[in-house]
Order: structure tokens, then sequence, then C-alpha cells
């Protein structure tokens, strides 16, 4: 099998060149000090120091945290339910439904998160809606509610699919078990079916956490230019106020934050799925 | 037997799936504290039943009564009784203490009592100390166990076992199913079990279900089964056995094979065409002259417990044909590079009407090719003129460019033997091959039954096909012109015997079994 | 049971969320107007406009030749990667694949910079190149993590078994390895198609030279309402449905085939590839650029940088016209991000900044002086605007527009007295809480605070400075206002807010369409502004730029571009002309000249920087008190 390793190398050295490189590149930026070339440069802590000192900077991390935390929570809380009901379904509905969940993926994100606008401004359907339950007349766009919004619709369907795989996948014969030892519906679901989905929910998190985190024009879509979250101030660094390394250290400090949530994630996953390892005795 | 309760009524239960009727109208009671095994092939509905009592599937027709109550809409959950599935479906998220504790968690016990009976329940199966294992790193035995006991402590009335042994290596099985026994009758409640292999359930039941299509075809003992099959299905399901076509006489005597013998069975009619059953294990090896039957014998295999010999006991019919060796006649054009080939043969009589070209060309194995290129040139034209009487006729096969050669067709009234004893027949013609087609042939046995249109019947039915195997003299690497002799025959009767004697092939014995051996069925309806 | 009613009304409330905004999309994108609330009629308008304009089209071909190049080399190199890799030994096996996550682990907006950062670094010319590598680059992880599994799985014998029987060990790859992996490839295929597809913030960071996906594309125009946005994506959406049934549809027909002793398609890849190909060629056939115009400069494209929504409907092509050129425009939001790519080098030939960018490109020699003996412009334009202090002589400018900075308000709802009292200190007015617009723009929301503070727009002072940045940030936390850009111009057209900072230009159009809108300069002064054309130092096309410069400054030119902007024209006819036409009584459109507190911005290194940084701390503050 020698010759099939080598078929490896050439992506090892693309790899190296487009993807090692380009963070080796804005590691180097955030640790040094000389504008926006590589000519001269003496290494600095300077920038994260500002980061981390400046108590609006740690606010605004907070809050873009804050608001992938409450993301996530929404999806799970919708989408749990969701996935049940597909996965209770025939197998062939259960394709239909999938498919008419994912098929809104396709279209381009921006666009998508562009029209919600329409929906969403004054005057506009959901306003409409609003006032015709009596519920008030503020304004919808531009508010928290409607990042969330956004949000939501974006990362909502991975994690139906991930739960509604992690269900479907399930051994039948446990439900059988469960009710033959005289668990009702509620029961099973509550002590069998829910624990053994976690895996999906867990995978399914990380899948809408980390990218909510670091969106940035859902935000300035949705919520208006006051709207600034981590990623919002980390494109303004580098395209309006021009400060490199300034932003190169912010988008360190996003990179660590996310590879520490990942690895946490995978190690909550592999200490689940270790449990189910076959070894034969 | 003593009059225990009967616990599950089984009344008509009809169950279809995908228009297919996999179960048709099952009757069966089933008694505490019994050890009952539905055995069958796959695919018989012994495993639909057991669901259905489990409630895991609904029955189209019927009605299953639970102490004398109707237990149709129930939910598994509400029914007493409790399951070991195949697959074990062990809860991978729980450890082997949560995994038995669970269905006594659901009814709210106490956690001590909990505790107790889960661990009277680990030391029952042998896994004491095993409580926060978990469960996916056991092994197959142990997770089978883990099962059952999970299943037991809940302490259901009857206990369902969905061929829980499957998974695991012989020696392990047999250990399992002593141990299942044991378990049953010390616990004390009804055990349902399903399989499919024989010896288990004659091992563990008290009372086995035989199965087949749906429908139940034996319901006894071990004992009643095994010896006293009610049909040729049963008999051949169970155990390893001879089955022989024969005819009631009269009560207690049978004859077969041109014999009379006694025999312990009785209430059929007379001269009732019956089934019979002889185990290899009966029968004993004896010298010649002590025997009941005797035989050649034909094949002995070491099965480490006993040999297994095949005993000839009635010879086959046999019938000898000649066949011709000829010498190459192709007759090769001038012309063109051309050559043809054909020979003589023999057709039956009765075969003269529904002669045709194409059948022409097969028996006569007419050829016509280009030596050099070795590639095929049609025969365009046949010509012959033949009636529907013994005698010889001429037939000619032309190719296109007029290269010709001619055969004769020789009609005969065909050679056959018959054996009215052993209901069989057998028919051959004699043949002409040349030198070449015999030395080039690569299975021979099977080429000359095919030229000699070798056949073997049944003369009560004669569709049913016997097998016929050939013998012949020459040594086809040498053979010459001229005419040999060939011979095709039946088996004859054949009878299997276990014995820890030691016997050769060829060996001449005798073959001997107590009445009480043999066992009287009805002849199955098809 | 309950449940199942439960379970189905969910899931009914589900899809009906999912395809809310798909169905207004095109349900809006046959609207007769322009409102995003309001369905006034049919009409297939937009998806006229969309057809004629060549720029999105360019922008729907760019994306789709992008994602399927991308998806098909991502594919093969990731299958190929994944299964040399999974031969490799263990450790180089590790570290490849923890390479292979930084793309999916990081935030895409680290990996767009870092990629940026690469190609500048190595000084490659960003474009289309630059997009379809990068693309290429965060698709084939995406691949790797969808074959490897698959791979893992296999049965090792497999290719043993193969290769027992005969085969090479390249053939034993293709025609065992393979088609037991396919699952994997294909839905790693579909997973990069939609990853490439959908990309904004990579390919906004590394794209160059006038090439925009889709995405960038909206992310542009969505400043403006623009109801071809509905359209463009009404046709992605159709275009992506019917994909998706053939798709799925095949496989259903390869079965009733197949009963009948037909095959098809040996593979489901292949008609994935041939719809798509189908569809862009479709697309090509429908956006194949117009036929080089004829005329001087036949064959010749001048790259113009310029503001979103800065010329009129016919100016670009009757420029093409007239010189047989071709033009490549390029949009910015802001002067800094203009900046940003045009001090790293990016190639145009004409830049149309503000006045203080201007101070500061020539200060940093990025641009060159005008060849005057080609200019015939000078003339007609406004004395008013001519060397104004950042280029005294007109050496290296010419304007393009000018105006004014004010406030835009509701006359209904703000009194005349409260503007002439407090001027720019309106904004802190606690009677306007909730209901004012402030602009996203540093330099002129400094300005406001420095004129209220009756400070000078240019002062260094630091400490009136921090004065103007804490008068800011007052203003955020305590008014809750809405900062915007582009947004406020149609905003206030619909009468959203009582108070706005505003450009007079868009006050003008804002007026024009709305007559309860009033325009009010205080006198406290404020900014005079304009926005001229400059050629860059590293302009290709230099004699093409003055033509361009003449041609927008001459009267048609001219006319088109203010009557249809709404900013003031330099070219004194126009002016004139529409002062007293369209936007007659529109005090918006003539930018006062005569108040001394009136200033130009003047460029300053340092304080820039200043403001900046304060202005990034404004927004921060303003999004805590949110």
């Amino acid at each position: 099998m020698k010759k099939f390793s080598q078929l490896a190398v050439p992506y090892i050295v693309w790899s190296a060149i487009m993807l090692l490189l380009p963070v080796l590149l804005i590691a180097f930026y955030s640790v040094t000090d000389s504008g926006n070339s590589i000519v001269n440069f003496k290494f600095t802590f300077a920038h994260f120091q500002k980061f981390f000192t400046d108590s609006s900077f740690l606010l605004i991390l907070w809050r873009s945290i804050l608001i992938a935390i409450k993301t996530t929570i929404i999806c799970v809380l919708i989408g749990y339910p969701v996935a049940y009901f597909i996965s209770r379904c025939q197998e062939r509905v259960q394709n239909i439904l999938v498919l008419v969940i994912t098929l809104p993926m396709w279209i381009n994100m921006l666009v998508r998160t562009y029209a919600w606008i329409g929906i969403l401004s004054d005057g506009g359907i959901a306003q409409t809606i609003l006032q015709f339950f009596g519920l008030g007349n503020s304004s919808l766009l531009y508010t928290e509610e409607a990042v969330l919004l956004g949000m939501v619709y974006n990362f909502i369907p991975f994690m139906i699919l991930q739960i509604n795989t992690s269900l479907s996948k399930m051994d039948k014969s446990l439900l059988e078990a469960s009710a033959d030892l005289g668990a009702n519906h509620f029961l099973t679901f509550w002590k069998v079916v829910f624990p053994l989905s976690l895996p999906g929910v867990i995978s399914g998190i990380s899948l809408v956490f980390l990218p909510a985190v670091s969106s940035f024009f859902i935000p300035k879509l949705l919520g208006g230019g006051q709207f600034f979250l981590i990623g919002n101030v980390i494109e303004n660094q580098f395209i309006t106020v021009g400060e490199w390394n300034f932003g190169s250290a912010i988008s360190m400090i996003m990179a660590v934050i996310m590879m520490l949530s990942m690895y946490a994630v995978r190690h909550v996953e592999a200490r689940n799925s270790g449990k189910r390892k076959e070894k034969k005795a | 037997m003593d009059q225990s309760k009967k616990l599950i009524q089984f009344r008509n239960i009809v169950k279809e799936f995908d228009g297919q009727i996999v179960l048709k109208g099952i009757n069966l009671d089933i008694y505490e504290n019994e050890f009952v095994t539905l055995l069958g092939p796959s695919g018989c509905g012994k495993t639909t039943l057991l669901r259905i009592l489990g409630g895991f599937l609904d029955a189209n027709e019927g009605s299953i009564l639970f102490d004398n109550e109707d237990i149709a809409n129930k939910p598994p959950y509400q029914r007493e009784l409790n399951t070991v599935f195949q697959k074990y479906a062990l809860f991978p998220h729980l450890n082997v203490y949560q995994n038995i504790a669970f269905g006594l968690k659901i009814k709210k016990i106490s956690k001590d009592v909990i505790e107790q009976k889960v661990m009277r329940m680990l030391k029952l199966i042998g896994l004491e100390g095993y409580e926060n294992k978990n469960v996916t790193e056991l092994s197959g035995g142990q997770q089978q166990r883990i099962a059952i006991a999970r299943a037991l402590v809940n302490e259901p009335q009857v206990l369902l076992l969905d061929e829980p042994l499957g998974a695991l290596d012989l020696k392990l099985r047999k250990e399992m199913q002593y141990e299942l026994k044991k378990i049953q009758q010390e616990v004390g409640i009804t055990f349902i079990y399903v399989t499919h292999d024989q010896e288990e359930a004659l091992t563990m039941s008290d009372k086995i279900v035989i199965m087949k299509d749906g429908e139940i075809q034996q319901v006894g003992s071990p004992q009643d089964i095994y010896n006293e099959p009610v049909n040729r299905y049963v008999a051949s399901f169970i155990g390893e056995s001879n089955i022989l076509p024969g005819v009631m006489l009269e009560d207690y005597k049978v004859r077969f094979d041109d014999k009379d013998f006694e025999c312990v069975d009785f209430g059929f009619k007379t001269n009732e065409k019956v089934d019979i059953v002889l185990r290899p294990e009966d029968i004993d090896i004896v010298p010649v002259s002590q025997g009941k039957l005797t035989g050649e014998v034909m094949s002995v295999l070491f099965k480490g417990v006993w040999n297994e010999a095949i005993i000839e006991t009635v010879p086959g019919t046999s019938v000898t044909v000649n066949m011709n060796v000829i010498k190459n006649r192709d007759v090769t054009s001038n012309v063109k590079s051309e050559m043809i080939s054909a020979n003589d043969f023999y057709l039956d009589l009765e075969d003269v009407a529904t002669l045709d070209e194409k059948e022409i060309i097969a028996r006569a194995d007419a050829q016509a090719w280009n030596p050099e290129t070795d590639s095929y040139i049609s025969i365009t034209s046949i010509e012959y003129d033949i009636e529907e009487k013994v005698g010889e006729y001429d037939v000619v096969f032309k190719t296109a460019s007029g290269l010709q050669v001619t055969r004769k067709i020789i009609v005969v009234d065909q050679r056959f033997v018959k054996n009215e004893k052993a209901n069989e027949a057998v028919s051959a013609f004699n043949f002409f091959k040349t030198v070449d087609e015999i030395m080039e042939s690569v299975t021979l046995d099977t080429d000359l039954k095919t030229w000699a249109n070798a056949q073997g019947w049944k003369l009560s039915n004669e569709d049913e096909a016997v097998d016929i195997y050939v013998d012949y003299d020459f040594d086809p690497e040498t053979i010459k012109e001229g005419v040999y002799k060939v011979t095709f025959s039946t088996t004859g009767r054949e009878l299997k015997v276990h014995t820890t004697d030691f016997v050769e092939e060829g060996q001449e014995v005798g073959l001997t079994f107590y009445p009480e051996d043999i066992h009287v069925m009805e002849k199955m309806v098809f | 049971m309950k449940k199942r009613y439960f379970g189905k009304f969910l899931m009914f409330l589900m899809i009906l969320f999912f395809y809310l905004p798909i169905a207004f999309m095109v349900i809006f994108s046959f609207n007769s107007s322009k409102s995003l609330t309001h369905f006034t009629g049919f009409s297939l308008q937009w998806y006229e406009r969309m057809f004629n304009n060549s720029a999105m089209m360019e922008s729907l071909y760019t994306t789709i030749i992008v994602a399927v190049i991308a998806t098909i080399v991502s594919t093969v190199v990731g299958t190929i990667a994944a299964i040399g890799l999974s031969k490799s030994k263990k450790i180089v096996r590790e570290i490849v694949l923890q390479i292979n996550d930084f793309p999916i682990m990081n935030p895409e907006i680290v990996t767009a910079i870092g990629l940026m950062l690469l190609f500048i670094t190595f000084g490659v010319e960003r474009g289309f190149i630059t997009m379809l590598l990068a693309h290429i680059a965060f698709c084939i992880p995406y691949v790797i993590l969808s074959v490897m599994p698959k791979i893992r799985s296999l049965d090792p014998n497999l290719a043993d078994a193969a290769m027992d029987l005969g085969c090479t060990p390249w053939q034993a790859l293709v025609k065992v390895i393979v088609p037991q992996i396919m699952p994997g490839i294909i839905s790693g295929a579909l997973i990069a198609f939609t990853m490439s597809f959908d990309d904004f913030i990579i390919s906004y960071f590394v794209t160059g030279g006038g090439v925009k996906n889709l995405s960038i594309m909206v992310y542009t125009m969505s400043k403006r309402v623009n109801p071809s946005i509905n359209a463009i994506s009404t046709l992605v959406v159709a275009v992506i449905t019917v994909s998706l049934i053939i798709v799925n549809i095949i496989p259903i027909i390869k079965e009733k085939r197949q009963k009948q002793n037909k095959t098809m398609f040996k593979n489901k890849k292949t008609p994935i590839i041939l719809s798509f190909l189908a569809i862009a060629t479709a697309i090509t056939l429908i956006a194949w650029p117009k036929q080089s115009q004829v005329g001087k400069y036949q064959g010749q494209t001048l790259h113009v940088y310029n503001w979103g929504e800065y010329t009129g409907e016919n100016v670009i092509a009757a420029f093409e016209k007239e010189t047989g050129a071709k033009v490549i425009m390029d949009l910015f939001d802001s002067n800094e991000q203009m900046y940003i790519k045009v001090a790293n080098g990016e190639p145009y030939d004409i830049l149309v900044p503000s006045d203080y960018m201007i101070e500061r490109l020539i200060q940093e020699d990025l641009v060159q002086k005008l060849d005057k003996s080609q200019l015939n412009c000078l003339d007609l334009i406004n004395e008013d605007v001519k060397g104004l202090p950042y280029d005294k002589n007109n050496d290296y400018s010419i304007p393009y527009f000018w105006g004014t900075v004010g406030i835009v308000y509701d006359t209904t709802k703000v009194s005349e007295e409260d503007l002439e009292k407090e001027g720019y200190n309106i904004f802190r007015n606690e009677k306007y809480k909730g209901d004012i617009y402030l602009y996203d723009s540093e330099r002129d929301s400094f300005m406001m605070a420095l004129k209220a503070l009756g400070y000078s727009m240019n002062t260094k002072d630091q400490k009136e400075l921090e004065e103007a940045y804490q008068w800011l940030v007052d203003c955020v936390t305590t008014m809750k206002p809405e900062i915007v850009t582009d947004e406020i111009i149609d905003n206030m057209v619909q009468q959203r807010k009582a108070l706005g900072l505003i450009y007079s230009g868009d006050a003008a159009y804002v007026m024009s369409e709305n007559e309860n809108m009033g325009f009010y300069m205080p006198e406290t002064g404020t900014n005079l502004w304009s926005d001229a054309m400059v050629i860059p130092k590293n302009a290709k096309n230099v004699e093409l730029a003055h033509e361009f410069i003449n041609f927008v400054s001459s009267f048609d030119s001219a006319y088109d571009n203010s009557s249809y902007v709404g900013y003031t024209s330099p070219n004194i006819e126009v002016m004139d002309e529409l002062s007293t036409t369209d936007f007659e009584g529109i005090n918006a459109y003539t930018p006062r000249s005569n108040n001394k507190n009136d200033e130009v911005f003047v460029y300053d290194e340092d304080t820039r920087k200043v403001i900046s940084n304060y202005w990034s701390k404004v927004k921060i503050a303003a999004s805590n008190a949110q």
C-alpha cells in the first residue's frame, strides 16, 4: 500500500500553503507591530493586552457568546421536536422532509437573510401579523430579536439534521425492550431515546454555536450598525480602521476560543461513544 | 399430567404481511411452569407468533387469552410478560446494574428492594461484581445472561425468548441451554422459547410445537415428537431419519421393501399407504445371517461419536446398452475448405412423430466447419424420410456449397427396465460415438448419460425423476473402435446407520432393529 | 394519538418558517413598485432590470462557475488525498487532518483574513483566480471529512482481493475502492458546492479587480432597497429547486428503466454535473457580455472604483458606447475601505474619494497629477467647488459631486425651533429618544459632536477630541439611535424616524420623494464636502481615465448623475437646471456657501487614528447599550 500513501503528498503541500500558512500569518501579525507590511517587526503582546484590558471589548465578546448561546438553545428547543417527528415517519416521508428542510440551505445565505429584512421592516408582513394579534407596534428590524431570528433561521437545519441522523440510527429493538420492561411512550423517550440521541444534539450544538459566535453579516444586516458583535469588530478593524495587527489579535483570540470549544465537544463525544464501542472480551 | 393452569391460550391467530399469510389460524395452549419451544425453519411464523404475544405485533384475527383475559389490545408495557431479544437489546448508555434494574425502576420500586433483587439476579447468572461494567464491553455470553437477568428480575409470569442463543459458539450455546433450563426450573415460570435448532428444542423443552408455513404440525413432548412424528415433515425435522414408503397391512404389521415387519403402530386402514421412519441409531449392524435386512456397505463417515454408514439393502434398477465406437467419418470437401461430420443415432418409436430438424442435428451431433479457421459453417439442408415403424432410415446433411454426408436414423422401441418393487424404471439407448469424441470428453459419466439419453423415473409418477449412475468397463484414454457395454442404474434403497462398530466399504452386513423402532406415519397430503 | 397531531402541526409551522422568506422573495420579485412591504401589482420589471444589469448576471455567473470548478477540483483532490492519508503513517495523518480542520473550526472571518494576508504577502493579484483558489482551499476539508469515515469503514481486504485477481493498484483504486466510498464522495461534493455557492465572507476578502460573487453583490446592493435582488434570488431558488428535483427523480427513473433493462447513467454524479453544466451554459448565454463596442478605445478596459449607487442609470453605458471601451466598476462603502485596497496596490484607473481622503492620497503619493491638456471640463465646474484646500489647483482631482452634511427631519414631528436652538445638540434631546438615525461614519459623527460642542471639526486637540468622544458615547447610550448608512435614505422616505444625520444629496432625494421631510444645516456650522475623481499612480489606462473625467463632467452625464442620485452636480449648468426642475424648493440640493462656520475636512493621520479608535468604541458602547 505504499503507493497509495503517496497520493496524499500533493495535498500535504497544498494544505501547508493554503491552510497552515494563513493561520501562521495571522498569528504573526497579532504579535507584531509594524502597520501593514512585513518589512521590519518586533514582537509585542500589546494588541492582546489592548483587548483584554478594555472592558468594552470584553463586553462585546461576552455579548457575542451570549447571543450564540441563546441561538443554540432556541435551535435545540425547536429543532429536537422537529427532528423527533421526522425520525418517526416512514422512510420515504423522512427523505422528503429532509429534502424540504435542506432545500433552503442551498440558497445563498445572504439572500435568505436579506429576505428577512423585507419581512421584518416596519410596515411589513411580520409587523402586520403582530398588530393583528394585538401584540404591539414596535419596530422589529434592527433589534436583538431580529438578529436571533436570522441566526436561528440560518443554523437550525444543521441541528435538525444532526439530531435526526442520531435518532434514526437508533436500534429499534431498544425501544421494544424498553416497552417490554414496562415503560410507556413517555418513559421510553425520556430514559432511552433522549439519552441515546445526545451525541446528535452535541454535534448539532457545535454546528450552531461556533458559527453563531463569529457571524458578522447577520448582525449587520438585521441588527443595524449599532449591533456590533465580535465578528463585526474584526471586520471593522481590517476594513475601516486599518489596524491589521489588532484585528489579527482578536482573530487569534476567536480562533483559540473556537478550538477549545471544539475540543471540549469532541472530548464529550468521545467519552460517550467510547461507552458504545464493542470490544470482545 | 397434573392439571396446571392454562396460562396462555391462542385462539385462531391469523397474521398477514404484505399479502402473504404468515400465520394461518394458530390454536395453542400453554400451561404454567412449562418450557415450551416453538420450533421450525425460517419463515414458519414462530417469531411472529412470539412477537404477537409480546405485544410488538397485532394479529389480524384471533384472540390471545392471558390468565383468561384477552390481552390483544394491551400495549407491551402492560403485559405481564418479558422478552429476551435475539440481539439482547441492552441499553448502551446504562451499565449492567442499571440495565437490569430498568424495569424495576419503572415500577417505582424502592431503591433497597431493587438492589436486593438485582444482586440476586447477578448471582443467579454468575456475574457478581459486574454491576458497574459497561455493557458494550462484555462478551456475547455475558450480554446474553444480562439480557435474561433484566427480563427475569421483573418476575414475569411468562418469559419469551427469541432465538437467544443464536449468536453464541457451540460450546457456550450448550452451556447456556443447560443454564436456561436450570433457571426455568428453579424460578418456576413459563418459558416460551423460539428456535430453529431441533437439538436445542429437544434438550430444553417440556413441550415442543413444530411449525411449518404458519401452521402447527405437531405439539408434544420431545419423546413423543421424536418417536411418534405425525408426518414426514416432523420426522425429517427432528433427528436424522430414514423415511421409506410402505403399506400398513393390518394393525401392528407393516410391509416395506418387499418384506413384512412387526411394529407397534395401529389404527390405520388395511393396506393403507404410509410413510415409515427408522432412526439411524436404532439400526444395529449384525452378521448377515442374523439381519432382518441385508445389504452392502456403500460408504462410511467418521463422525466422532459414531460412524455413519450407508447400507444398500435393495439394489437399484439398471439397464445396459451398447456403445458403438467408430472411426471418424468426417467428410471433407474438395471445392472449398470445408468439413462436415455427423453420427448415426437411435430414436425411440414414440419420438418419431415429434422429430424435427433441430433435434436431428443435436442427436446426430451434425456439424460443419472450416478446418483452417475452425469457424462454424451452417448446415443449410437436412433431407430425411422417416416412418413410425421400427427400422433404419437415411438422413442427409448438406452445407451451402453442396458438401454433404449421409447417416442413419435407427428407430427402435425403447429399451427400459421396470422394477415394480422399487417403484422405478430406467431406460437408455444404444448410441454411436467416435474415438475422438470419447477421448475429448471432460465429464464422461455425464456425457454417457446424455449420449444414451439415459433416464430414471418413478413408476407411480412418471414426472418424478430418479438419480442414475453410470458403470462401464473400458478405459476412455485408450479406447478403440468396437462395441462396449455401458450400464445405467438407480440407487435402490439405502439406509443410514449410526454405529460404533467398524465397517468397511463393500462389506456385506445384516441390519436389525426392534418393532418399536419402526414408526409409521400418515402419508402427507400436499 | 395526540402526539402525532402536535408533531404534524409543529412540522407545518417549521416548514412555514423555512419558506416564508423564500416565498416573500419570490412574490415581491414580481412587485410593480420598489416597496418591500406593499404589494402593488404584478410586474416583470425587476427581472428585466436584472437581466440588463450585466454586473448582476456576471456575479451570478461567477458564483456558479466558481462553485462548479471548486466542487469538481476539491472533490477529486479531496478524495485522492483522503485515500492517500488513510494509508499514510499515523502521525502524518493526524497532523494533516488537524490542519485540515482549520477552515472548519476557525471563524470564517479568520480564514478569510488569513487568505487575504497570504495573497498580499506573496503579491498575488487578487481576482477570479484568488477567489477560486480560496474556495478550493476551504472546500477540500469538507470533502475529506465526508470521505474519511467511509474509507475507515472499508474492508481492508477489498483492495487486496482486487489486486489478487489481477488489478494494478490504480485499477483497484478506481474499480473497487472508489465505488465503495461513493456515497461519501457524493455527499462531500454536495457540501462543497453548498459552501462555495453560499460563501460570502471569504470571497469578500480575497477578491479583487471587480470580480464579485452573488453574495458580495447582494451585500453591496442591500444598502438601498433594490428588488432586483429578489429577482435574482428567485432565479437562484428556481434553479436550485429544479436541480434538486432532477437529482432526486433520476434514481427513480433509473430504477424503472433497469426493470426494462435499459441503463441511463452510470453513476449519480453525472446527472448532477450535467444539470449544472446545462444551467451554467444557459446563464452564460444570457449573461454573455454584450458585444464589444466599436470606438476609439475599443478593446480597452477602464477600472473605476466608486461609491455605491453613485452613477446615473445610463452614464456608464453611454461612456462605453462613445469610446468603445469596457468599464468595470467596483463599489466601496467608505473611503477607508477604498483606501485599503488602493494602498495595497489594487490597480484602478479612476477613484472617486472624498476630500480628506484625496488629501491623504496626495500626501502618500498614491495619485498622479492630471494632464490638464487632456481635460476640457474645468470651465464647466462651479467655482465654489474648485480650488478647495485639499487640492488647491485641481492638479489631482476634478469634482464629481459636492454638498454638505446636515439634519434630515420629519417636519410633522420636529419643531424648527428645537433645530435652531440646539443645532446638532438636538441629537441629545431626550424628546426624540429612540427616534434618531446616526450615520455610520467616524468622520461625520465626530464632525457633528465637535460642532455641537463648538469646536473645529479639524481640531487636533486631544482634550477636545475626547470630549467629542464622550458626547457621542452619551448620545448612543441615552438616545438609543439606529446607526445606519444608506438605509437612512429609504427609511426617511418612509418617515420611519424623526431625525437623522444625512448628506445633503441624500436629503435632496428624500425630500423629493416625501414632502413632509426637511433639511436643516445648523448655524454653528457643518461640513462642506466634495467627492472628486482622481487617477491613481498605478493606473493602467491614463488616457482613457482622462476621457472619463471629461465625459462625466459634461452636461448630459452630469445631469444624468445628479438627477438620479440626487447629489449636487459640480457642473454649473446642471445644478442650475435641476434646482429649478427636479429639485425645486429643496434646499438640500443647493449647498450653502456663505456660512463661515462651515468647514472642509483636513486630513491628519494621527487624528484619524484617534478618531477611528474612538468611533469603534462608540459603536461598541452603542451595542452594549442595547
